[in-house]
């Protein structure tokens, strides 16, 4: 926001009059003007029009009144990022608030909105300083003062120090905060630890201890409470029982059913008695019959026994008698049949002898045989050997060098070919002859017709008929010299070689090549004759004629003797074959008899225990029909028996389950006494410990315990929760004092840096970390308290402060216009002279308005004058 | 004829009181002990001779000895008036050891409904008591009083206690009095015990209620009816008669927005000469600003000591925070930024109501720090 112009109507001696001030501008903006002009009525008015609600009445609206009494107008011309807008307020009668939009004419707000909006612009949220920067002389404008305050040199320091102070605490609570933080600590200390736990000794403390001492008496007491409502439980129960048990209709029945119990027992038990004596009985004929009836069974039986041995004895005879006669035959088809066997096996020996003597003698014979093969082959292999040693001896002379005959064979090439080419550079002579011409003669040799014919260096032709012409060559061949070398080189090589000619070094290769392949001949016959060497060969010889030893002499004829060992091998098998069988069935001969005989003797000892029994023929029917009346008598008996022991069973009572009845009802009667007893015990320790408990108003206790805890608990609770709340009273102020400090303090002390720089040199600013306050100037390294600084430097801070804020705003997109009302009364001027510095530097991006009554020095601030003109609203 | 009595029910005598702390508990253990004197006193006057009491006489059912003995002095002190003790839930007959006991000591004006058959109160008057047996009987003790017989023209009075429909201070509904067993009885009155609050619940069937008050859930004071029977046929006159040395009291303070919240509580706070025997619950409700929450909780800390026990319940009581209230802590900076965090914290609904209400309570104490020290 800036401020293009404002205007005052009926303010302060300005009753029925109104000023204006018009074209303020950007930068220093300086309204110059004696005391007595109303500088500080507008510095007043300007600050209502912001700072105040048109409805309000308070002492700083009052004050803007006339003395005459009238309704203050202020207006003020505005420029923000939005647009340029009219705001104005009149105060007191017809009281009003406007914004109108100076582009369109328009009225955007009014009354309460109008307000809204202007805080909007003085405000930028609640975070901040305020949008407007007041310096004003002494105070911040703000606040009200006294006339002794103004007067007061002491009090305007410290309203100077307050100054920057002000907008400090503006933005960070500055000691209020502190002293609300201090308080809520206090409060806060005094119920917690600075961990947060109940501190000792203090309510909060107490009344945690005091719950805990009634949850444990609580539970002490609800276990006696349980434990004694147990025992009144237990007590009912056990009167009741005790009455049902002692009830005399009960007492007699249980007696009763013990009597008749008795009395039905004592006739079960004799009745049982006189069963027991019949069923004696009974088992005695029972046993007695038995006999009988076993009696007559073995006699009967021993009857039929005798019959079947009779005819069992006849068979037994004649067998015997047959296996008698088995036996014996058998024992002669065995001694002839061993007899044969001897014979045969005698027989046998005498053929195997003679077989081997004949096998000794032929593998004599054959082993001689191959002695003298051996021996002939190794003679053969030794003159193989001596022949082989021979040729080699001869073959090694005639060897020649494989290389030395191939180079013999290209220097024979080379002479061949040096030859050629020396023939072809000679000089030659052809004669054609006239038919019937002598033959020309060239040194001696005569020239045939059309044949060429040369010669070296020098030669002489003989013509016959003619003479001797002599034919000279021009010049010598000149390779002479390189035939001579090889020449030279052949007869070296034929030298060594030992031979006369190239041919002759091809005839002893092929004479080598002839004996070696003789060589190989031999070698062969003796690697056939010996294959595993002579040496080898001449030990087998050694070793078969040691083996070969004599000759013996063969006179059988080996074919007769071996089929005669045969006829009798097979005489012996058969011979045994035949012993083999007949054995066992002399065996079984023997056995049969054995069986036979003990068969009949078995038969013989049944027939005489038989007889035994049944004792003389004669007697044996009588005796049988004794047996046989003896048993029907005894059935009869038994029969009558069974009767009567059936019919006592029938009537019998199960003596058991009589007693069982009465040990029962017995025992009925029995624990109920018993139990009688023990519940009267009992009760009379129940009666004790109930006594006890409830003498001591346990119930009643614990109801009080409960109730006290209840109250505890909720106590408790009511501390908790005012921890919490302080807790989280002072984490909010903690919160917002360092958003504060972080968010402005610091950029503050950034931008307030160079302009200390400006006027100062060497001086930094330490804050408070409490308050956040201006705490020490560090000057030259000298610390010094604020309190201690001159009126001069204070102002200077204070307006230095302001400037800081204002480029702050300014960085943040809210430009704020810094207003000083006579903020530098006690500097000098060198020091005025700096701070205008300052003001011109930062009013390059800022609109700083001075109000100042120091027109001379403030004539060398610069900046734009501002002209006051009167005004009369429209 | 007319038969004349007191109906009173639940002196639970004994009663300690531990939620209360100083000389408070004493006194009201003292209050109901002297209620059997204002009974006795009450009957006297209005020419009754028999009180009625209609179960849960003594608070456990095993009192202290002194309760007891003391009780029964009390009663025995007053030879013209027959009192008749009926066991309730909470001195039942289960534990035999009270009523073997009080058999023993009882005076001779002190009769003991412990049976459930007819006593004679007077020539032609017969009492169907229903004693309770256990602290929860399971069934309706009042159904053989059906059945009972009696003699032509007989005045029959039913005694018992329990719950009839919803009316129990504790049951769970399983033992509920049958509530026309006075028509299916043909009984003149039924006197019933257990509801701490008087209630009708025909012309013929009542509760009593407690003739010295022991919470604050029934907003009645304490009192006796005095029952006239005119005869067999005739509707019962019942009048109440007060009984209560102390008063307990639930009291609602609701505030809009812009009230006067200490005049309001002023206006609701019975006179200074009462106070001394009021126990008082405050329920305040409603919206209230900060300061006036403030102002309101400095008065109600005010006038506690002049209340046997002032009890004040802000939970209902919602605060209402307006920028101006705000300005007041501070008009812009840290402070302020503190006040307007904890404001949005109070009314964010995505907090739990806890978070919201400890929020709120820190704003309010950084208001009244805010007073405090200096602007």
């Amino acid at each position: 926001m800036k401020i293009a112009a404002f205007r005052l109507f009926n303010v302060k001696r300005f009753a029925n009059r109104g000023v204006a001030v018009e074209g303020i501008g950007d930068g220093v903006n300086v309204l110059c003007a004696a005391n007595e002009f109303g500088k500080s009525t507008s510095f007043e008015a300007l600050h209502a029009l912001f700072f105040q609600p048109h409805s309000s009445t308070a002492a700083d609206v009052r004050s803007l009144r006339p003395y005459s009494g009238g309704n203050p107008r202020v207006e003020a011309d505005i420029e923000t990022e939005a647009g340029r807008y009219r705001v104005a307020k009149q105060f007191y009668g017809g009281r009003s608030a406007q914004v109108t939009d100076l582009a369109t004419g328009r009225l955007i707000a009014q009354a309460d909105e109008a307000e809204i909006f202007i805080e909007g612009l003085v405000r930028g949220g609640t975070a901040g300083p305020a949008g407007l920067l007041w310096v004003r002389q002494g105070v911040t404008g703000i606040e009200r003062r006294s006339k002794s305050e103004e007067d007061s040199e002491k009090q305007v320091r410290a309203s100077l120090l307050e100054s920057v102070q002000g907008e400090v605490e503006a933005v960070t609570g500055g000691r209020r905060m502190a002293e609300i933080m201090a308080a809520a600590e206090e409060e806060l200390g005094r119920l917690v630890t600075p961990t947060g736990r109940p501190k000792a000794g203090e309510r909060y403390a107490a009344a945690v201890e005091e719950r805990a001492r009634l949850e444990v008496e609580e539970r002490r007491l609800e276990g006696e409470v349980t434990a004694l409502r147990q025992a009144l439980d237990a007590r009912a129960v056990a009167t009741k029982r005790l009455a049902e048990l002692d009830r005399a209709e009960d007492r007699q029945e249980r007696r009763q059913a013990v009597e008749t119990a008795q009395a039905a027992l004592e006739a079960a038990k004799s009745k049982a008695a006189v069963l027991r004596a019949a069923e004696t009985d009974l088992t005695l004929t029972r046993e007695r019959r038995d006999a009988a009836d076993k009696k007559l069974a073995t006699f009967r039986a021993a009857l039929r026994k005798a019959e079947t041995l009779r005819s069992q004895l006849a068979e037994a005879a004649h067998r015997r008698a047959e296996a008698l006669a088995r036996r014996d035959e058998a024992a002669a088809t065995v001694t002839q049949a061993r007899a044969e066997s001897e014979a045969a096996e005698a027989g046998e020996q005498e053929a195997r002898a003679l077989l081997a003597r004949l096998d000794a003698a032929l593998r004599s014979r054959e082993a001689a045989e191959r002695l003298a093969e051996l021996e002939q082959r190794l003679a053969a292999a030794d003159t193989a050997r001596g022949g082989i040693e021979e040729g080699e001896a001869a073959i090694a002379p005639l060897r020649l060098s494989d290389k030395s005959v191939a180079e013999l064979e290209s220097v024979e090439i080379e002479i061949a070919k040096l030859r050629a080419v020396a023939q072809a550079g000679r000089p030659s002579l052809t004669v054609a002859y006239e038919p019937g011409a002598p033959a020309v003669m060239l040194d001696g040799k005569a020239l045939t017709d059309g044949e060429p014919l040369s010669y070296d260096g020098q030669a002489q032709l003989s013509i016959p008929g003619i003479g001797i012409a002599t034919l000279r060559a021009g010049r010598t061949t000149g390779d002479g010299d390189g035939l001579h070398r090889v020449e030279e080189r052949r007869r070296v090589l034929l030298a060594s070689l030992g031979v006369e000619d190239l041919a002759a070094a091809r005839g002893r290769q092929m004479e080598v090549q002839r004996r070696e392949s003789d060589l190989r001949e031999l070698k062969a016959r003796l690697s056939a004759l010996a294959p595993d060497g002579l040496a080898k060969l001449r030990e087998d010889v050694v070793a078969r004629r040691a083996v070969a030893g004599d000759a013996l002499e063969l006179k059988e004829d080996p074919a007769q003797v071996r089929a005669a060992h045969e006829a009798a091998e097979a005489r012996r098998l058969a011979a045994r074959q035949a012993l083999r069988e007949a054995e066992p069935m002399q065996g079984g001969a023997g056995d049969a008899v054995v069986a036979a005989e003990t068969a009949l003797a078995a038969l013989q000892a049944e027939r005489a225990q038989a007889e035994a029994v049944l004792g003389p023929e004669e007697t044996r029917a009588e005796q049988e029909n004794r047996f046989a009346g003896e048993l029907a008598e005894l059935d009869a008996k038994l029969a009558e028996q069974q009767a009567v022991v059936a019919g006592l069973r029938e009537s019998a009572v199960d003596l058991a389950s009589a007693e069982a009845t009465l040990r029962r009802v017995r025992s009925v009667a029995d624990a109920a006494e018993k139990e009688a007893g023990s519940l009267r015990e009992r009760m009379a320790g129940l009666n004790a410990e109930i006594r006890a408990r409830s003498d001591d108003a346990v119930e009643e206790n614990w109801r009080e315990t409960v109730e006290a805890l209840a109250a505890a608990n909720s106590r408790v609770a009511a501390y908790e929760k005012e921890v919490a709340v302080l807790q989280k009273l002072r984490a909010a102020l903690e919160t917002a004092r360092s958003r504060a400090r972080d968010a402005y303090l610091k950029p503050v002390m950034t931008e307030l840096r160079p302009l200390l720089g400006l006027l100062f040199d060497d001086v930094s600013i330490t804050f408070d970390e409490k308050t956040l306050l201006p705490h020490k100037i560090l000057r030259n390294g000298q610390e010094e308290e604020v309190e201690r600084l001159s009126g001069g430097m204070r102002e200077q801070l204070s307006v230095l402060t302001r400037l800081a804020f204002a480029r702050l705003l300014a960085k943040d997109g809210r430009p704020a216009p810094v207003i000083l009302d006579d903020a530098l009364v006690y500097s000098d001027d060198d020091r005025i002279e700096k701070m205008f510095d300052a003001l011109h530097r930062q009013s390059l991006d800022q609109q700083i308005i001075v109000f100042s009554c120091r027109q001379r020095a403030f004539q060398k601030l610069g900046g734009h004058v501002l002209q006051v003109t009167d005004w009369h609203p429209g | 004829m007319t038969f004349r009595f007191v109906h009173s029910s639940d002196l639970h005598l004994g009663k300690r009181f531990g939620r209360f702390s100083g000389d408070l508990p004493g006194a009201l253990r003292e209050a109901r002990h002297a209620a059997i004197g204002r009974l006795a006193e009450h009957a006297r006057e209005h020419g009754a001779s028999t009180v009625l009491l209609a179960g849960d006489t003594f608070d456990t059912e095993t009192p202290a000895p002194q309760v007891r003995r003391q009780a029964l002095a009390e009663m025995s002190h007053h030879t013209d008036i027959r009192f008749v003790i009926l066991p309730g839930n909470h001195d039942s007959l289960q534990t035999t050891q009270l009523w073997t006991t009080l058999r023993a000591e009882a005076p001779q004006n002190v009769s003991l409904a412990v049976e459930p058959h007819a006593m004679e109160l007077a020539p032609g008057v017969l009492l169907f008591p229903a004693p309770c047996t256990t602290r929860r009987a399971g069934r309706d003790l009042t159904e053989w009083m059906d059945g009972a017989p009696s003699a032509d023209g007989t005045l029959r009075i039913g005694l018992a206690h329990g719950a009839v429909r919803s009316f129990s201070e504790e049951g769970d509904g399983l033992e509920v009095i049958a509530p026309d067993r006075a028509r299916r009885a043909g009984l003149s009155y039924l006197a019933l015990g257990d509801w701490h609050g008087g209630v009708e619940i025909d012309p013929r069937t009542r509760y009593s209620g407690t003739p010295e008050q022991d919470r604050f859930k029934h907003g009645r004071p304490g009192e006796a009816l005095l029952v006239s029977l005119e005869g067999p046929d005739a509707l019962p006159e019942v009048t109440a008669l007060p009984t209560g040395r102390f008063a307990w009291r639930t009291l609602t303070l609701e505030l809009l927005d812009r009230d006067d919240a200490v005049a309001g509580l002023e206006a609701l706070l019975p006179e200074t000469r009462q106070r001394r025997q009021s126990l008082l619950r405050i329920a305040a409700t409603g919206r209230a600003r900060l300061a006036d929450r403030t102002a309101l909780s400095d008065a109600i800390d005010h006038a506690r000591p002049d209340f046997a026990y002032l009890d004040f319940d802000d939970r209902g009581l919602a605060t209402e925070c307006e920028a101006g209230d705000l300005d007041r802590i501070d008009r812009a900076g840290a402070l302020r930024e503190a006040a307007d965090a904890l404001l949005a914290e109070s009314e964010d609904a995505a907090r739990s109501a806890e978070e919201r209400a400890i929020a709120g309570a820190a704003l309010a104490r950084l208001y009244a720090y805010a007073q405090a020290v200096n602007p």
